[in-house]
């Protein structure tokens, strides 16, 4: 197997030659609002990933990942893509995006810390190819595929550093990481020229890609990651990662100094993910030098930080299961977790409550109170957070694993389950923008007018406002007046009328090729004095609606709503108190995607040895394909004929798998741990509305 | 980056001037032989005797002896061989060429093999495409390049959720409004629905994938200025009439030339790199062992 980058470093250097010698082409002018076909100025809904992983990232490209960002961007755009594991360099995969399914826009976001690191290593014009690092690891360690588990652990470890003590690998030399640095210069040329190539600048507006990077702090290997998104091809010369600047507020001032601040029409934001697992300290109100939030950190990262990914592969960041406020919705997908590292090794631990958005949007509204700026006003977003370069690849009923934080199924084609069990594959990033390009995305993601889903293309709405008119939901101009009378998702309210309440006009339709809709909920957590209060209200559908998934089946049994709309007034409104709301928007009972691969092997848990059989007559389903290939392989005469006859009853091919299960793999009895979600209920989450009283 | 652009010049120069030099008989070509497993599948082989046959170039033309990642890899070899050597760099590195080094080192061998690689991908300047040749490009791959049409359409809806048993009958009456308006726009008619339009312009795959496939070809077969419905989706009903059509089409190539350009010189590289290699091949006698 090999690991080197799947295009040459030459692509970029001829296209630089290309861009720097061609003809003056005049090139297609500005991305000005209107550009597009479709422009809307009551804005649409648009669904992209903003976190995809490729062969450039130092994890993914260990776990074996080949398909690089020319790649990525076609499987966003409809090509079917090779992947992990390779046999003779052929992939034994194939991950085949939804024709039905397209996917707006993407950013694609590897690591920042090893972009340079893998070119290096891949790359003999490079000192670091060849440099011995005594104790330490090398590039010749990196290519040694004996070794790449240790170099996983010794390489992308550094990651886990504390600030303090990070530093760039031993093997990009002792002039600051200068060698990793160098040849990470064209590889972020090669970032940018892939996201070029496949931006949409006619009118048709089909397809955006954005160019972004994520900063990988992990600091005692709790995640703090961030990704960051640039609004236009407009770019500093390098990615600034932790190894450069450890802590936030250093990468956010980084990016104002090397970017937003240049007047060059650079502009960036950073999308805070994965708070599930960073052991209690993601909203820590510390800055780094250990005293508390001040105004400037506050600002900065009111800023620069407007959303935050509250789903992904690696769990809900939504809410922990258990607080004070009852909500039973909350125990959807949590990870048994509590940082990056945990994962890895797979050591359970309840993830800690203070790091779930709910509660940071509560201490949110708390600094406002003493700063005047809320540093956690986080509008909402999912990604998939892919590693193996498939973006937007979020349907449970073809899920192959991410890699990543998961499994890698690096070597071998996976015996159970692609992915650890408790990961998922993620969900889309929405949008409402006015037509599909770069500036109107990005300024969506500015004002907050977003919402992630956990995987379905469930698209919310809510409008808030003082005066909106309780039979907003009979009419068709509902959006226009919406925005002319209230505020969207992500918008503040202020200036409450004497008396007056705030209504919110809420509706969502379903997933065409989704479950029906269950209810919509209107989140509200507000201030009362210096107590953080939550309730969750019912305002749309019908939680008990009788809905629910055969789980032998994964058939879904019972009615739901295709679109759902409601007016809700909130009676218990007080003008004093700051408070926020957003909707969470709750589809009927499907199986998750670990229940599906389970029930098309035809897993019974009751008796498992049931299972093997139909398994190793049929290898194609999901789980053990390798081990029942290898069975089957091995058979001859009578024992062949029988496993591969039709009738699942035959005695004596019963009494053939009866003997043989005993050495099933373990890895089915992970259908039934009783820890796992069996039905789930998919979800959208918009970003909240805030209120603000008069100060 | 200009040290690196120098060598691919002339590495590329070199490679392509293979078939000159050894465009003799059969006598005068260079001959290898390659020594593969018994078990070696065709493209195994393929692979080894590329690999021999590049470098065998890169050695025939000494690369080793200019580049500077090979002179250090040697002198630290030399210097791990003789630790109290008082010598200076380039007599150790005189050294190792002498003792042959570079034909057995592993090193020196990925970094040869890694250069000429890389050279038979070089894109020299007159290769490099010229807006003609974009154009061209853009023309002759249509397929690629082609942005599906879009429809312009009036859209009304009815909520199967919202108006129940009684839907059947509201798309009745609705349908008889529709037709009542002519050419009148349906003004304040029809159900809300998240990022329904009583206006859009979509393309026939956006309706599909938002609504489904039938309202996707009553839309597509749609006549202009005829109303079409009720056409059920998981929604409820929809009554259709479509503005204007635009065909599909290929956008300038002002517009779209970074993709024309990534396609093309993708093109181009791969092109290059297989005429490269069939010259080399042609100019070497080959012979295979196959050798457990």
């Amino acid at each position: 197997m090999s690991r080197s980058l799947s295009f040459p470093l030459l692509a970029s250097i001829v296209a630089l030659i290309a861009l720097g010698c061609g003809d003056d082409s005049g090139g297609p002018g500005p991305d000005v609002p209107g550009r597009c076909a479709a422009f809307d100025e009551l804005r649409q809904p648009f669904f992209g990933d903003t976190h995809v992983h490729t062969v450039l990232s130092l994890d993914a490209n260990l776990q074996g990942t080949r398909p690089g960002p020319s790649e990525a961007y076609a499987f966003a755009r409809g090509q079917p893509i090779g992947v992990q594991p390779y046999e003779d360099g052929n992939p034994l995969r194939t991950a085949t995006p939804d024709p039905d399914r397209p996917i707006d826009f993407v950013m694609l976001s590897d690591h920042a810390e090893y972009l340079g690191t893998i070119a290096a290593c891949n790359d003999p014009t490079s000192p670091a190819y060849d440099r011995p690092v005594p104790g330490g690891t090398s590039c010749a360690d990196y290519r040694d595929e004996s070794q790449v588990d240790q170099v996983f652990v010794l390489l992308n470890g550094l990651t886990a550093s504390s600030p303090e003590g990070v530093e760039y690998p031993a093997l990009c030399g002792s002039d600051l990481g200068g060698d990793c640095i160098e040849a990470g210069k064209d590889v972020w040329t090669q970032v940018q020229e892939a996201a070029e190539a496949v931006y949409d600048r006619s009118d048709s507006c089909k397809f955006t890609s954005f160019v972004g990077y994520e900063w990988s702090a992990g600091p005692g290997a709790v995640n703090l990651h961030r990704n960051v998104m640039f609004r236009n091809d407009i770019v500093p010369d390098l990615p600034i990662s932790y190894f450069d600047e450890p802590y936030v507020e250093d990468l956010w001032a980084g990016l104002r100094e090397q970017c937003i601040d240049t007047d060059t029409g650079c502009d960036a934001l950073a999308i805070p993910h994965n708070s599930n697992l960073a052991n209690g300290t993601f909203f820590e109100k510390l800055m780094k030098d250990e005293r508390p939030f001040d105004i400037d950190y506050a600002l900065l990262r009111n800023e620069l930080e407007p959303v935050i990914e509250i789903f992904q592969h690696k769990g809900a960041s939504e809410c922990f299961p258990g607080q004070a406020i009852s909500d039973e919705l909350c125990g959807f997908e949590i990870l048994p977790y509590s940082s990056l590292a945990a994962v890895n090794l797979q050591a359970f631990s309840d993830p800690d409550p203070s790091d779930f958005v709910r509660g940071a949007l509560g201490e949110g509204m708390k600094l406002e109170l003493e700063l005047g700026v809320n540093p956690f006003q986080h509008g909402i977003i999912s990604s998939t957070d892919t590693h193996i370069s498939t973006p937007g690849y979020d349907d449970e009923k073809t899920f192959l694993g991410h890699g990543g934080a998961g499994q890698p199924n690096r070597d071998s084609l996976p015996e159970g389950f692609p992915d650890i069990q408790y990961l998922n594959p993620g969900g889309p990033a929405g949008v409402w923008a006015e037509e599909n390009s770069r500036n109107a995305i990005f300024e969506a993601f500015r004002r907050r007018e977003t919402f992630g889903t956990s995987g379905p293309r469930i698209v919310p709405r809510v409008f808030g406002g003082w005066d909106l008119p309780s039979d907003l939901c009979d009419s068709p101009d509902l959006a226009r007046i919406g925005y002319e009378q209230g505020v969207p998702m992500g918008g503040e309210l202020s200036d409450a009328p004497v008396g007056g309440t705030p209504k919110f006009v809420v509706s969502a339709k379903r997933d065409p090729m989704g479950a029906p809709l269950q209810r919509i909920q209107i989140v509200k957590g507000w201030l009362d004095g210096g107590d953080y209060q939550v309730e969750v209200y019912d305002v749309a559908g019908n939680p008990d609606n009788g809905a629910s998934v055969d789980l032998a089946t994964c058939e879904p049994q019972g009615n739901g709503a295709a679109d759902l709309c409601a007016v809700w007034e909130d009676t218990a409104f007080e003008p004093t108190q700051h408070a926020y709301y957003y909707v969470r928007v709750i589809e009927n009972p499907t199986c998750r995607w670990s229940v599906r691969q389970c029930v098309d092997a035809n897993y019974d848990c009751d008796n498992p040895t049931t299972q093997f059989d139909f398994d190793c007559c049929d290898p194609t389903v999901g789980l053990n394909v390798a081990f029942c290939d290898s069975v089957a392989a091995g058979l001859t005469g009578d024992e062949a004929a029988c496993c591969r006859t039709d009738d699942p009853t035959s005695s004596t091919k019963v009494t053939f798998c009866d003997a043989v299960a005993q050495t099933l793999p373990a890895a089915d009895g992970q259908c039934c741990l009783p820890r796992l979600e069996t039905a789930i209920q998919e979800r959208a989450w918009t970003s909240p509305i805030w209120y603000r009283p008069p100060s | 980056m200009l040290r690196a652009l120098i060598h691919f010049f002339l590495i590329g120069a070199l490679l392509f001037a293979a078939k000159v030099i050894f465009a003799g008989d059969d006598g005068d070509r260079p001959e290898i032989t390659v020594r593969i497993p018994p078990d070696a599948t065709e493209a195994e082989v393929d692979r080894e005797i590329e690999d021999q046959i590049l470098l065998n170039q890169a050695r025939h033309y000494r690369w080793y002896l200019g580049d500077p990642v090979i002179f250090t890899h040697l002198v630290r070899n030399m210097r791990f061989i003789e630790p109290d050597s008082t010598d200076d760099d380039l007599t150790l590195f005189k050294r190792a060429l002498e003792m042959n080094m570079q034909e057995h080192d592993p090193v020196v061998r990925a970094r040869l093999l890694y250069r000429a690689r890389e050279a038979l991908t070089y894109v020299p300047k007159d290769r490099m495409p010229t807006r003609e040749d974009l154009e061209e490009h853009r023309t002759a791959h249509r397929d690629r390049f082609e942005r599906e049409g879009k429809v312009r359409f009036e859209h009304v809806f009815l909520s199967g959720t919202k108006r129940g048993e009684a839907l059947a009958s509201d798309a009745v009456a609705m349908r008889a409004q529709l037709e009542a308006l002519g050419d009148a726009a349906p003004t304040e008619l029809g159900d809300p629905l998240p990022a329904l339009r009583a206006v859009q312009s979509s393309t026939i795959s956006q309706v599909k994938a938002a609504y489904g496939a039938e309202l996707a070809g009553v839309v597509d077969e749609g006549v202009v200025g005829s109303w079409r419905g009720p056409v059920p989706s998981v929604y409820g009903v929809h009554f259709v009439r479509v503005l204007e059509k635009e065909p599909s089409s290929v956008p300038a190539l002002t517009i779209i030339e970074a993709e024309v350009r990534a396609d093309l010189l993708s093109e181009i590289e791969e092109e290059l790199s297989k005429e490269r290699m069939e010259v080399l091949r042609d100019a070497y006698v080959v012979h295979v062992e196959r050798t457990p």
